[in-house]
């Protein structure tokens, strides 16, 4: 036996048991399918529509993967996307404060609600599922009741610099992308740094994977769960003020069911919704999977409501192949 | 051989019931101590107590002469005590490196960017399975998952080594391990040994105890009844009866 046969093997075979693999080959699946059969899948200005508000639920996403991998996760995001926006416009329109001064007031506001969810989880040990939920329905409600249900004004945002920084347009060309596809790029980044190459990245995989040994060794667990969480509500309402400018309206109800479809998107691209594994890389591609999915199948004829069943079979499909590969992982020893 | 630590007098007590009566232990610089026992002789509580996972209710422990109080295993680890339990100090998930500098990771660069030293990291565990006995090349990116349980405890003993813990507690390091497997832990016990370090070493496979340990200590319902038996000069028999109480040996 030559010495490259043996070598080949195992990058060929490190490639492939990597978790963001499966993910990347089903995005690409999907590109060519959707692409081959109707080619204005990829012109550009289906791209710009289709990343604008990817970008948005992206940002949720990335921050619920560092979440899921500390073993938590959250279901507030979807209502504190739909709040955020409301409080900011509410009090930007009551006259109350300056619009910069609301949009501080809340990410505040935002980061609060991930404390309170974060210290219940782990100072009063109470599952993050009913935590959130609770959480959830607090924060949908309280959006509801200032607004009396009704869409807030945001038409004053106009030539706003905020809204410029946040979601101005960018012509390259004929392509137009928003700023908010910067600031999603940015967080990915940053994200993704801090969970493979710091310290505090191997301390959220530690807290998702033994608590007790990490706790053993001096981490900080619950310091770590509770900063994940506020960081998670600050994204989502992050998210929810970029997406109340870009469409001009802030809904008490938007975001409805975000929580979901977010969580998905995480489990998708690798992560275990168990805690200890996480891939911000992953995450990228599960957002990208279901918000093409979505798209691609209405460019492509299917009726927008049978969007649903794909998405689910992805989920299962996705699901089968990581618990293959990580019996394989297991077993291979 | 000078005194590393003393327990004195020491007594636990869940609510009416005495887990520790009045037990009085010494371990000794580079030393293996065995400590034997049957089911609820209270070698468990002992442990606990020496680790900070359960305050005493009664009694003094003295490192080096100095007495020290432990308020947690955190406490503990930092006093130089580093408790292994089987399959519980590492994290599956992580690499091996990642597990060895788990809450003491190095940084590099501008303290700002929290970056951590990989490399570094990478080459002390790359040395430390070489010190600790591992022949076999493992990559210190492989995650705790994928090893065998003797190689497990290799990288728990070794962390122990690095980070100079004066007293590793083995808690029955060679439960549900092959033959193969539970000679490899035996010989990293020694290694961490003749390297400075002193064991506590626990199991119930009189067997394994004998194989590696200075000197016994036997534990029988809360009370230490023999603390200096000699493996080189007693039998297993002789010990057995020790544990289970037909003889006393003193």
């Amino acid at each position: 036996m030559t010495h490259i046969t043996p070598w080949r093997r195992l990058t060929g075979h490190r490639w492939i048991a990597r978790p963001e693999f499966g993910p990347f080959v089903l995005l690409v699946v999907e590109l060519v399918v959707f692409w081959s059969i109707n080619h204005d899948f990829l012109s550009p200005g289906n791209i710009s529509n289709t990343l604008a508000f990817t970008v948005e639920l992206g940002l949720i996403a990335v921050g619920m993967t560092l979440l899921m991998t500390s073993g938590e996760f959250d279901l507030s995001v979807g209502s504190v996307f739909g709040f955020s926006p409301v409080l900011m416009w509410t009090l930007m329109n009551s006259g109350a404060t300056s619009l910069e001064v609301a949009f501080v007031v809340c990410l505040v506001v935002a980061a609060l609600i991930g404390l309170i969810n974060g210290w219940f989880v782990t100072k009063l040990k109470i599952p993050s599922f009913l935590v959130t939920l609770g959480m959830l329905l607090v924060v949908r409600g309280t959006a509801l009741f200032i607004t009396d249900g009704f869409p807030q004004r945001t038409w004053s945002a106009g030539g706003h610099w905020l809204a410029k920084i946040l979601v101005g347009d960018i012509y390259i060309g004929d392509f137009r992308v928003y700023a908010s596809l910067l600031w999603f790029a940015g967080v990915v980044l940053v994200l993704g740094y801090v969970l493979t190459q710091t310290k505090i990245g191997n301390w959220i995989q530690a807290a998702g994977g033994n608590p007790s040994a990490a706790r053993a060794r001096g981490v900080n667990v619950d310091r770590t769960k509770i900063a994940l969480f506020m960081l998670s509500a600050m994204l989502a309402a992050f998210a929810g003020v970029i997406s109340s400018i870009r469409t001009s309206a802030a809904n008490p109800n938007s975001g409805t069911g975000y929580e979901l479809e977010v969580i998905a998107m995480v489990v998708i691209g690798g992560t275990a919704l168990s805690g200890g594994r996480g891939t911000i890389v992953g995450t990228v591609l599960g957002i990208f999977i279901l918000r093409v999915m979505r798209n691609g199948i209405v460019l492509i004829g299917v009726p927008g409501l049978a969007y649903n069943i794909f998405i689910g079979a992805i989920i299962l499909g996705m699901m089968a192949l990581h618990s293959w590969l990580e019996r394989r992982h297991q077993a291979g020893t | 051989m000078g005194e590393l630590i003393r327990m004195s007098h020491i007594s636990k007590s869940y609510g009416r019931v005495q887990a520790l009566d009045d037990v009085s232990l010494t371990v000794n610089e580079s030393e293996i101590v065995g400590l034997l026992g049957d089911n609820g002789a209270g070698k468990s509580t002992l442990i606990k107590v020496l680790s900070g996972a359960v305050p005493l209710t009664s009694g003094d422990i003295f490192i080096r002469g100095t007495k020290v109080t432990l308020r947690g295993t955190t406490d503990a680890i930092s006093q130089g005590i580093e408790t292994i339990y089987q399959d519980s100090a590492l994290v599956t998930q992580l690499s091996i490196a990642r597990n060895l500098f788990l809450g003491r990771e190095p940084l590099t660069g501008s303290k700002l960017f929290n970056r951590m030293d990989r490399a570094k990291m990478d080459a002390v565990a790359r040395d430390l399975l070489k010190r600790v006995g591992i022949t076999k090349n493992i990559p210190p990116g492989t995650p705790i998952g994928s090893l065998s349980g003797g190689e497990r405890q290799a990288v728990a003993i070794a962390r122990a080594m690095y980070f100079d813990s004066d007293l590793i507690i083995l808690d029955e390091p060679t439960n549900n391990l092959g033959v193969a497997e539970t000679q490899g832990v035996l010989r990293f016990v020694r290694g961490a040994r003749d390297s400075g370090h002193s064991c506590i070493f626990i199991a119930h496979n009189i067997h394994h105890v004998f194989q590696v340990v200075d000197r016994i200590v036997v534990m029988r319902r809360g009370k230490v009844v023999a603390d200096d038996i000699d493996p080189r000069t007693s039998t297993i028999e002789q010990v057995e009866r020790v544990i289970t109480g037909m003889d006393e040996m003193h």
